[in-house]
């Protein structure tokens, strides 16, 4: 082996540069780190988001109808990089872009339905007073439709890609168009990639004026404490 | 007139050339870069790692000329692109060189792996050049995943999404990895920012010394087999260079001095160091 140094290292020499070297090394290295790591410590390590937990109106319940589902876009408020609005307000004459960056999702609604064995659709369980009134429901009937609504996210369970709704042969059901998985209108896991069934909202509620209303995050079918979906 | 003018053109130039080398020593550097006996058979196969470099250096110069125009925010990411597809002077032309360049790339670097593999080019003593390709195939992967992203249209907004979750479904590090990709936990103007950073500027600047290091090791053991299969026409290449060497000496000593008052004994030239 080569002789890289002829005097050997004495022990306070050793120190002194571990010492001096941990220094330097944390002063070259920190900095840019945490540049760069800076969302991952926002979001993992404060467990913040960049996306609005507020109320969002989806959209009339009495227009989703028996036996298939309704799709609804919304649209989260963004407060991510330089879309956050904190910065625009904090300097109104300097030549700022006031641009509102959003997340936009699509939330699927239906029915519950059960399923025949033979596969069909077989009775589903829609309030019948949504055929007279569309709104002023009260606190019973309220109850009645959140009872039996599902309240779905589109973005497939797989790997994100937003699902639709195809009927073939008269039956329809949930494809994601970029790997084939399949779901009922319940959302559950009828085939294909999929490791489980569709993302349900966890926060959504009916109000009086006949609106679905929901916030954002999600119950994951068969892990409800899972932190997943990280890409929605 | 023109045989006059061409004989004084080769002159200046050599004089030039004369001056570069003993300066820099770039005839012996690109002799020694370019030259290279491969046997006769399946010679064309050797080309692949070339082709593949070359693919390389499109994409670094479409790429710069891209920057002119595009603008990575995610309003108008897509207007950007739409303007240099449309309305930039041949904007089309460089835009579809950077797109189908890296298209064929991947199509290049798959044969030029087969190639090596096939051949047993990655065998002693060169498996470090093929650890030092397989680091640059990743490399590539990664500017390929990245750019996908900054069109900022449907096709590369999902093939992004399902990337992104593809690597949320790691160990341990998931959601670390997406957070970091997205900036933040959704897909919005931090993730386009983060994505073109590591496009235009961190893959770049890594793949570049990595090829610099690719390119080093192949010349340090050279492109195919043993040197012993070949050595009788390496030794005439040996050979043919001596007796140019030693023609250009003959000549020196007869006409003049060296022009440019270089005083060397002109050894760094050609002093057989392969």
């Amino acid at each position: 082996m080569t002789e890289l140094q002829k005097d050997p290292i004495t022990r306070s020499d050793f120190l002194g540069f571990g010492f001096i070297g941990a220094i330097m090394g944390a002063i070259l290295t920190i900095p840019p780190v945490a540049f760069v790591l800076g969302p991952v410590i926002k979001t993992d390590v404060l467990g913040k988001s960049d996306i609005s937990k507020g109320w969002q109106e989806v959209g009339k319940v009495s227009e989703i109808k028996a036996g298939e589902p309704k799709d609804f876009t919304i649209e989260f408020p963004l407060t991510q990089s330089y879309g956050d609005k904190s910065i625009q307000e904090k300097a109104p004459s300097s030549p700022r872009s006031n641009k509102q960056f959003t997340l936009r999702n699509a939330v699927w609604a239906s029915w519950k339905t059960k399923y025949k064995p033979n596969g069909s659709q077989g009775k589903v369980s829609r309030p019948s007073f949504l055929d007279q009134k569309t709104e002023g429901f009260s606190q019973s009937e309220i109850k009645e439709i959140e009872k039996n609504l599902n309240v779905l996210s589109n973005s497939c369970a797989h790997l994100g890609c937003p699902v639709r709704w195809v009927i073939t042969e008269g039956e329809g059901e949930f494809l994601c168009p970029c790997h084939g998985g399949l779901y009922d209108i319940n959302g559950d896991y009828q085939g294909g990639p999929p490791p489980r069934g569709m993302y349900h909202y966890k926060t959504w509620e009916v109000r009086e004026n006949g609106k679905l209303y929901v916030k954002h995050g999600y119950i994951i079918q068969d892990r409800p404490d899972a932190t997943q979906p990280y890409v929605v | 007139m023109i045989g006059r003018l061409r004989s004084q053109t080769s002159s200046a130039s050599k004089v030039i050339v004369d001056w570069m080398e003993h300066r820099a020593g770039i005839v012996t550097a690109m002799e020694h870069f370019l030259y290279e006996p491969v046997p006769k058979r399946g010679a064309w196969l050797y080309t692949l790692g070339s082709a593949v470099l070359f693919l390389i250096s499109l994409q670094f110069l479409t790429g710069i000329l891209l920057l002119f125009y595009y603008v990575p925010t995610t309003d108008h990411a897509w207007n950007s692109v739409y303007y240099i597809m449309n309305e930039a002077y041949f904007g089309t032309l460089i835009r579809g060189i950077h797109y189908w360049s890296a298209n064929f790339l991947m199509a290049m670097i798959g044969l030029h792996m087969a190639q090596v593999f096939f051949s047993g080019g990655y065998k002693a003593p060169r498996e470090l050049n093929w650890i030092v390709g397989v680091v640059l195939l990743l490399l590539v992967i990664g500017l390929a995943f990245t750019g996908y992203l900054l069109r900022w249209d449907q096709d590369g907004f999902w093939a992004s999404v399902v990337g992104i979750k593809i690597g949320s479904y790691s160990p341990f590090v998931g959601a670390y990895i997406t957070h970091f990709l997205l900036g933040g936990d959704a897909v919005g103007p931090a993730t386009l920012s983060r994505f073109f950073a590591i496009h235009v500027w961190l893959l770049p600047a890594a793949i570049a010394p990595f090829i610099g290091i690719h390119l080093y090791l192949l010349r340090r053991h050279g492109v195919f087999g043993s040197e012993f299969e070949y050595s009788e026409r390496i030794a005439k290449m040996h050979e043919h260079q001596r007796m140019e060497e030693y023609a250009r000496y003959e000549l020196s000593d007869d006409e003049h001095e060296e022009e440019d008052g270089y005083e060397g004994n002109g050894r760094g030239r050609y002093d057989g160091g392969r």
